[in-house]
């Protein structure tokens, strides 16, 4: 890289030199050159043949590859391999170089002294310090030097080191002190010139004059960290990089030295250069934020050269003659003058006239004027309303405010107050004093015109009557239950949990809380059969829908039971019931089936266990054990399968049970939230479970789930499924009922609220269109429920009735409801151990 | 495909914009914005809902309609308000630099912004600015009474401002006065309430409401913002002198009517103008519109001394020059009080008296309520209110300026009614009077009058009387049925034929008279109610709620006065609840009170709601109507117990 660099910037000087000849080439011949040209030559011709000499040799020097092409360019072509690259560049010049050939020294002078080139400049100092030593030579510059010749000073200019006694320095001061010499003009005859001494490129000179043994070129050192050498000389050999002692050679050396601390690294060198004193004072000067030259005078004498007395400007800036314009007037200005003066005259303009505007009142309205087509967005600020009686000041004694209602007004904000004052009475006019609050509210109403917000409010005229939805007349809807005709009562007040009406409606079962199912006779209320199951409260109870056998289950903690009033009950339905209930035992032991699908043998948890003798005497037909504690449970309409709902149960809490298997089967693997309640489809294969907040209706057979139905309720408590199966009622414990219609949306069709506590119960009666919910508040509700075949029809809802009766105890009112199978009857059962059975 | 929407580009987000945006859109000041806005009636809306209109934003703001704000940038006031700002910066820096000549040229040509246009825009016909006068007139009145010289720092309201709303206020009930247009009146502790019926647009009459607070300084508190109240007044002026040009024009009188100083200066108040008619060949509805011609001319006439356009219907030839050069048809400068004093001085001076008496109106004034009558109005009245309204209604006044006793007034004999407001004893009356008749009535008199447009009797009304009740003539729905004031009206008509024809002879002897037929009317009322609901009302109430101790009392002291027995007052009592009790079955029969709560059940939540509300509203008036009829109740009962204590103590 850095001979190629090297070479690049000799080319460059040898471009560029024959284009400075171009201008001086013509001097001798031609005459138009300047004056200091023309002194130049005549100093050549005098005593100053050093300079020419060196002017020469730098010439030489510098075009020195012209110099090659033109006579030496065979010798030198080994000697500088280098610069064939610069030659072909300049091969263009040639013509021109072989033509002015003779001229060539003169032309290299002159850009020694006038162009800036840098390296010519330093040539030239080299040359001229050895020149001040030599003796004038004789020889004439203008003699054309051979080959041999250049060849010599080329090699002394390397050999010979500068001497830097005088310098620049001195040269330059030569030249500031004005020496020159007169000399007769060779130009003007007669005339005679002082010519001075050609001024060296010094410190000064925009170039840089520092002797530079620098051979590898204005390169980045860095470059050649890694390398023993720093560089190429001219012969394309390394330079090698001088011996530097170690840092502590250094440090020894700084020690030792005195000087070493005014001694700075030149990089390009790779040596230490001591500072001169000068350019010490040029640092400090510099350091001190002063200017770098001491020689130089902030403060010098203004020199006036165009103001003061005697050096006024004389001459004009233009001598164009004044125009006439300056001195005559102006024809057009007078004639616009002359206008004015002429409507002046006139009266058509009136100096200082009041301007006619219009007059501050007119009329503004007409006949003709018609109201802005009304926007929707305009909306006019209300007047303010007259004053009523109240406001007089004689008001009848009625509306004079008594002491209590006075103290609540003043106790008001002022801005929750309905009027702005109190109704007071005066005797007389002379008597009323003036209103106080006159200009505040005359401000508050100005406040409200452009500050308070407007909005347009249609004012609801209408009779609160009409909102009322139109619905047919409960007696219209007739039958259904209204009063409460018999009643169950049961010892001890306790708790009734579950109650059902067996499927021929003769009988109702009601489980307390005592541990005891009973049976009563429904029409006289008499209490026809016990067990007593003694495990604790009868959560549930459910009679099997099965008109030909007549078997319920019962459910208490950790078991479903079985039972059958067998000795009520028709021999024929006992036998079939025994039959169904039984032919398990004899066929096989128990199964379990945990995991749709799958069969699990011996889960120890759920077992059928066959009652004891005496057990068995009084009605009860199987124990099925299951884990937890079931809560409800739900019978297939066929009589076979029932489901139970337990919780504690975790995945096991939804079992269902087939009754002529003796057979358990979990359907859930897992169940998503706690199940609440479940209930089968009546008329498909589907499964009803309710979670707290969602419905999710599965397919048994084809094991998937169907739909999920999302109720917006908090907490499920009941549900019961429409005969048909296309609609649902959800009770829950946030006091409202939801009916789905699963036809139309997975969301309620109507969610009703209107009893005051918890729901507890919905049920749907099995044939006549009524529902029914029971409430913690001791009500009952009992709806009327059409449900069209006709898809387009919304199911009909009309409240029918209000059942009150059952007490509220500890909280909760009625638990649970279940309708007569027929009869538009209705049973329900209450916390205050009251079961009533409501009749139409 | 149908058009993305996207969010904030239509609806609520681009129909509305918020304060601050407006302002960045008008580049103006929130005080020029507010002036702007109170002159245009720009006013906030309230969005239906307020994030869509604040782009997703909950932050409070006001939100003014999009439309309002682009129209403003349109608007010539805008313009002028710039103008003014650069006005006054050239005004300053002329005073700064002591220009005082440049000062003076600046100030010249001060920009001035009208708002004429504005009254156009706002109101396009004169019907909806009659509709809108009531804001205006009251703010104007308030004003006319602001103090005019004010505590420094306190009110920062003009004098001159004072003296335009005292002469805009004179102007509107002069022109009252003139056309008869007083329709009622009220009484009220915060002042004086006024309505005029005005006729409008194509015939239509308007009703104008106004108040006018009674005669004393105004309290002015310290938080009132002054110049939003200027700024309000400003549009509020210009609003009502061009209803009133227009008013005053449809009258054939000259607009503004010349205030006659002297008068002024006496103290008469709305008497101080003088209504000059103007002259039948100058066009009626040439004002409608002002042509540039017609400007020029008018330029011209003022340097030529001006043609006399009109004349004062009144003034003698040789005054109508002097006076009218300065009137011009459009350009009807108001005279300089000293102008008017040297101009008109000297010729004979026409009030509204003598103007009256001989106007073209004044022959419809005979059916008018007061024509027949002249007033004296007593010192300690407000002559400002009860002048305006007598001659409203065709009365003649006199003052108490021109005689400071009734007596001693020049015509004497002429008046009819002396109204007095305070207690006089009959010996002073009869001294008074001598062989004058003249009815002694308290103000109250005169607004009940003109309330029930007759003339009803005055002896409840005389000095020092504890006068009857004075009711609102707007309070209609919410107002009880009073039967005794039923009565009274009915008295009244009876005998308004006899007041007719002879007002003077309203002796004590009748007033006895009057009080047995009162009597007479009461008993006979009584029975008609007896016949109609066939038990006592006090007997009644007490059915209604049989434990109410007091009411029982009261039904039995209805019973002693109305002379039935004990028994029979039980047995009517229990008659009478059972009815009741009755009644309330039927009318809450359960079956009807379920059924309507049940299907409250399938009523949709909104509607529930709304029903509730609506519930809440009716039961709070009833309420307070309850209210007002057991209070009523109480009082009746008090009056007669002291009544019949009154009697026992005479017997």
């Amino acid at each position: 890289m850095a001979p190629r660099s090297s070479a690049a910037s000799s080319s460059r000087a040898t471009r560029l030199v024959p284009s400075v000849q171009a201008g001086p080439s013509r001097l001798p011949t031609t005459s138009q050159s300047s004056k200091k040209r023309a002194a130049e030559v005549v100093e050549e011709d005098g005593d100053s043949e050093d300079e020419d000499f060196g002017i020469n040799g730098d010439g030489l020097e510098l075009s020195g590859d012209e110099a090659d092409e033109d006579d030496v360019s065979d010798d030198d072509e080994d000697e500088f391999p280098e610069l064939d690259s610069g030659s072909e560049d300049g091969e263009e010049q040639e013509d021109e170089a072989d033509e002015e050939s003779a001229s060539e020294i003169v032309d290299q002078e002159d850009t020694g002294s006038e162009s800036g080139y840098n390296s010519s400049d330093i040539d030239a100092m080299y040359d001229s310090s050895p020149s001040t030593s030599l003796p004038p030579s004789p020889s004439s510059s203008t003699k054309p030097l051979s080959a041999d010749e250049k060849l010599s000073k080329l090699i002394s200019k390397h050999s010979i080191k500068p001497d830097d006694s005088i310098g620049a320095e001195g040269k330059i001061s030569q030249a500031k002190d004005g020496k020159g010499v007169l000399r007769p003009s060779k130009l003007v005859p007669g005339g005679y010139k002082r010519e001075y001494e050609d001024v060296e490129a010094g410190y000064g000179s925009e170039s840089s004059t520092e002797e530079n043994p620098n051979t590898v070129g204005n390169i980045p050192m860095e470059w050649y960290d890694d390398l023993p050498h720093i560089g190429y000389d001219v012969n394309g050999r390394k330079i090698f990089r001088p011996a530097k002692g170690d840092e502590l050679d250094k440090f020894l050396s700084n020690v030792e030295d005195p000087k070493a601390w005014m001694s700075v690294e030149d990089k390009a060198l790779q040596q230490q250069v001591q500072l001169t004193d000068k350019e010490l004072d040029i640092i400090r000067r510099l350091e001190r934020a002063e200017n770098p030259d001491a020689d130089f005078d902030p403060y010098q004498p203004t020199i006036e050269w165009f103001t003061g007395k005697g050096m006024e400007r004389q001459m004009p800036l233009s001598a164009a003659p004044e125009p006439k314009r300056r001195f005559v007037p102006s024809k057009w200005e007078h004639q616009k003058v002359m206008k004015i003066v002429k409507a002046i005259r006139e009266g058509r303009i009136v100096p200082n006239a009041p301007r006619a505007t219009k007059p501050a009142v007119y009329g503004i309205w007409s006949d003709a004027d018609k109201p802005n087509v009304e926007h929707a967005m305009y909306m006019p600020a209300p007047q303010l309303p007259p004053p009523k009686t109240k406001e007089s000041y004689n008001p009848p004694e009625e509306y004079l405010p008594s002491e209590q209602e006075k103290k609540e007004w003043e106790e008001l904000e002022k801005e929750d107050r309905k009027e702005d004052f109190l109704p007071q009475k005066y005797d007389a006019l002379r008597l009323v004093p003036g209103y106080k609050n006159m200009v505040q509210e005359k401000f508050e109403r100005c406040l409200d015109l452009y500050l308070a917000p407007r909005t347009r409010r249609v004012k609801l005229n209408i009779d609160p009557e009409s909102l009322i939805p139109k619905l047919p007349s409960p007696r219209e809807l007739r039958p259904f239950p209204i009063v409460s005709s018999v009643q169950y009562r049961h010892p001890g007040d306790t708790r009734v949990r579950g109650i059902s009406v067996n499927p021929t409606g003769e009988w109702v079962a009601s489980g307390s809380e005592d541990g005891i199912v009973r049976l009563w006779d429904l029409g006289n209320g008499r209490e026809v059969w016990t067990w007593n199951l003694k495990a604790g409260a009868i959560q549930h109870v459910e009679w099997s829908p099965n008109k030909e056998e007549a078997m319920l289950v019962a459910l208490v903690q950790g078991k479903v039971v079985v039972l059958s009033p067998l000795w009520l009950a028709s021999p024929s339905v006992a036998a079939a019931t025994l039959e169904h209930a039984n032919n398990a035992f004899a066929s096989s032991s128990a199964t379990t089936k945990i995991g749709a699908g799958k069969e699990v043998k011996g889960v120890e948890a759920i077992k059928w266990v066959r009652p004891s003798e005496s057990e068995r005497e009084r009605g009860v037909l199987v124990h099925v054990e299951v884990p937890g504690t079931p809560k409800q449970v739900a019978w297939h309409r066929k009589g076979d399968y029932f489901a139970t709902v337990s919780i504690e149960a975790a995945n096991k809490s939804v079992l269902i049970h087939q009754l002529s298997k003796h057979a358990t089967q979990s359907p859930f693997r897992k169940t998503n939230g706690t199940v609440q309640r479940v209930a089968f489809h009546p008329l498909k294969p589907w499964f009803f479970a309710a979670t707290q907040r969602y419905v999710r209706l599965y397919d048994l057979a084809g094991q998937k789930l169907i739909k999920t139905l999302q109720t917006g309720l908090k907490w499920i408590s009941s549900m019961d499924v429409h005969p048909m199966g296309d609609n649902l009622i959800v009770g829950s414990y946030d006091k409202k009922l939801a009916w789905f219609d699963m036809d139309l949306s997975n969301k309620p069709f109507k969610t009703l609220r209107y009893h005051s506590r918890a729901l507890r119960s919905v049920a749907y009666h099995p044939t006549l269109p009524l529902f029914a919910s029971a409430s913690d508040d001791g009500t009952i509700h009992i709806f009327h429920a059409t449900v069209y075949t006709d898809l387009m029809q919304n199911p009909l809802i009309v409240p029918l009735k209000i059942l009150r009766g059952h007490k509220i105890t500890e909280g909760l009112g009625v638990l649970d409801l279940r309708w007569h199978p027929e009869k538009p009857w209705l049973v329900s059962s209450g916390s205050d151990g009251e079961v009533r059975l409501w009749c139409s | 495909m149908a058009k993305i929407k996207r969010r904030g580009e239509s609806g609520a987000a681009k129909n509305y914009t918020t304060r601050n945006q407006a302002l960045k859109k008008l580049q103006i000041s929130l005080s020029d914005f507010r002036r702007l806005c109170i002159l245009k009636g720009i006013y906030p809306r309230e969005p239906l809902n307020k994030k869509k209109a604040n782009k997703g934003s909950s932050a409070p703001a006001s939100f003014y309609y999009q439309k309002d704000i682009q129209y403003l940038l349109h608007e010539p006031l805008l313009v002028k308000f710039r103008e003014h700002k650069a006005f006054a910066k050239k005004l300053a820096r002329a005073v700064g630099r002591g220009e005082w000549g440049l000062a003076k040229n600046l100030e010249d040509a001060k920009p001035v912004a009208r708002l004429d246009h504005l009254v156009k825009e706002r109101y396009p016909t004169f019907t909806l600015a009659l509709q809108d006068l009531q804001d205006p007139l009251n703010l104007v009145h308030l004003f006319s009474t602001l103090p005019t010289n004010p505590i420094p720092g306190k009110t920062l309201v003009p004098s001159a401002v004072i003296a335009e709303c005292s002469r805009l206020i004179s102007e509107w009930k002069v022109w009252a006065i003139r056309t008869h247009s007083l329709r009622r009146m009220f009484l009220g502790v915060k002042g004086v309430y006024y309505e005029c019926a005005v006729p409008g647009q194509g015939g239509e009459t308007v009703p104008v409401r106004w108040l006018e607070g009674y005669e004393f300084q105004q309290h002015v508190p310290p938080d009132v913002d002054f110049r939003i109240l200027l700024t309000f007044l400003e549009l509020y002026r210009t609003l009502l002198a061009f209803v009133m040009f227009k008013l005053y024009t449809e009258e054939n009188l000259v607009y503004p009517p010349p205030l006659d100083v002297e008068l002024d200066e006496r103290g008469e108040s709305v008497g101080a103008f003088r209504l000059v008619e103007r002259k039948e060949d100058a066009p009626a509805s040439a004002p409608a519109k002002v042509s540039r011609k017609e400007v020029k001319r008018a330029i011209q006439g003022i340097k030529a001394g001006g043609p006399i356009e009109e004349e004062d219907v009144e003034m003698e030839a040789d005054a109508v020059p002097a006076d009218t050069a300065t009137e011009e048809e459009d350009f009807v400068e108001r005279p300089t009080k000293a102008a008017e004093v040297d101009d008109v001085a000297p010729a004979p001076l026409t009030t509204y008296n003598s103007l009256l008496a001989t106007s073209s109106t004044a022959s419809s004034s005979k059916t008018l309520l007061f024509s027949p009558y002249t007033f004296y109005l007593s010192r300690e009245t407000s002559s400002r209110t009860w002048e305006f309204v007598v001659r409203a209604l065709g009365g003649r006044v006199i003052t108490s300026l021109s005689a400071s006793t009734p007596d001693a007034s020049a015509e004497a004999d002429r008046i009819t009614h002396v109204l007095i407001d305070r207690p006089m004893t009959s010996e002073r009356i009869r001294e008074m009077q001598g062989a004058r008749k003249w009815v002694w009535v308290q103000p109250q008199w005169v607004a009940d009058c003109v309330n029930r447009n007759k003339i009803i009797s005055a002896e409840e009304y005389g000095p020092g009387k504890l006068l009857p009740p004075h009711l609102s003539p707007w309070d209609g729905e919410g107002e009880l049925a009073r039967p005794w004031l039923e009565e009274e009206k009915a008295a009244e008509e009876a005998k308004v034929d006899e007041v007719d024809e002879e007002v003077e002879a309203i002796a004590e002897d009748e007033e006895d008279e009057e009080d047995e037929d009162e009597d007479d009317e009461d008993e006979e009322s009584q029975a008609e109610e007896d016949e109609s609901s066939s038990y006592p009302p006090a007997l009644l109430a007490a059915s209604l709620d049989p434990s109410n101790a007091a009411l029982l009392r009261a039904a039995e002291l209805e019973a002693e006065r109305n002379g039935t027995t004990h028994a029979t007052f039980r047995t009517q009592l229990k008659e009478a609840t059972k009815a009741n009790s009755s009644k309330k079955e039927v009318s809450k029969s359960p079956a009807a009170n379920k059924d309507e709560d049940l299907r409250k059940i399938m009523m949709s939540n909104k509607k529930s709601k709304l029903y509730e509300k609506i519930k809440y509203s009716n039961r709070q008036k009833a309420d307070e109507e309850a209210n007002l009829q057991r209070k009523r109740a109480e009082v009746e009962k008090r009056k007669r117990k002291e009544a019949r204590s009154a009697g026992l103590g005479k017997a």
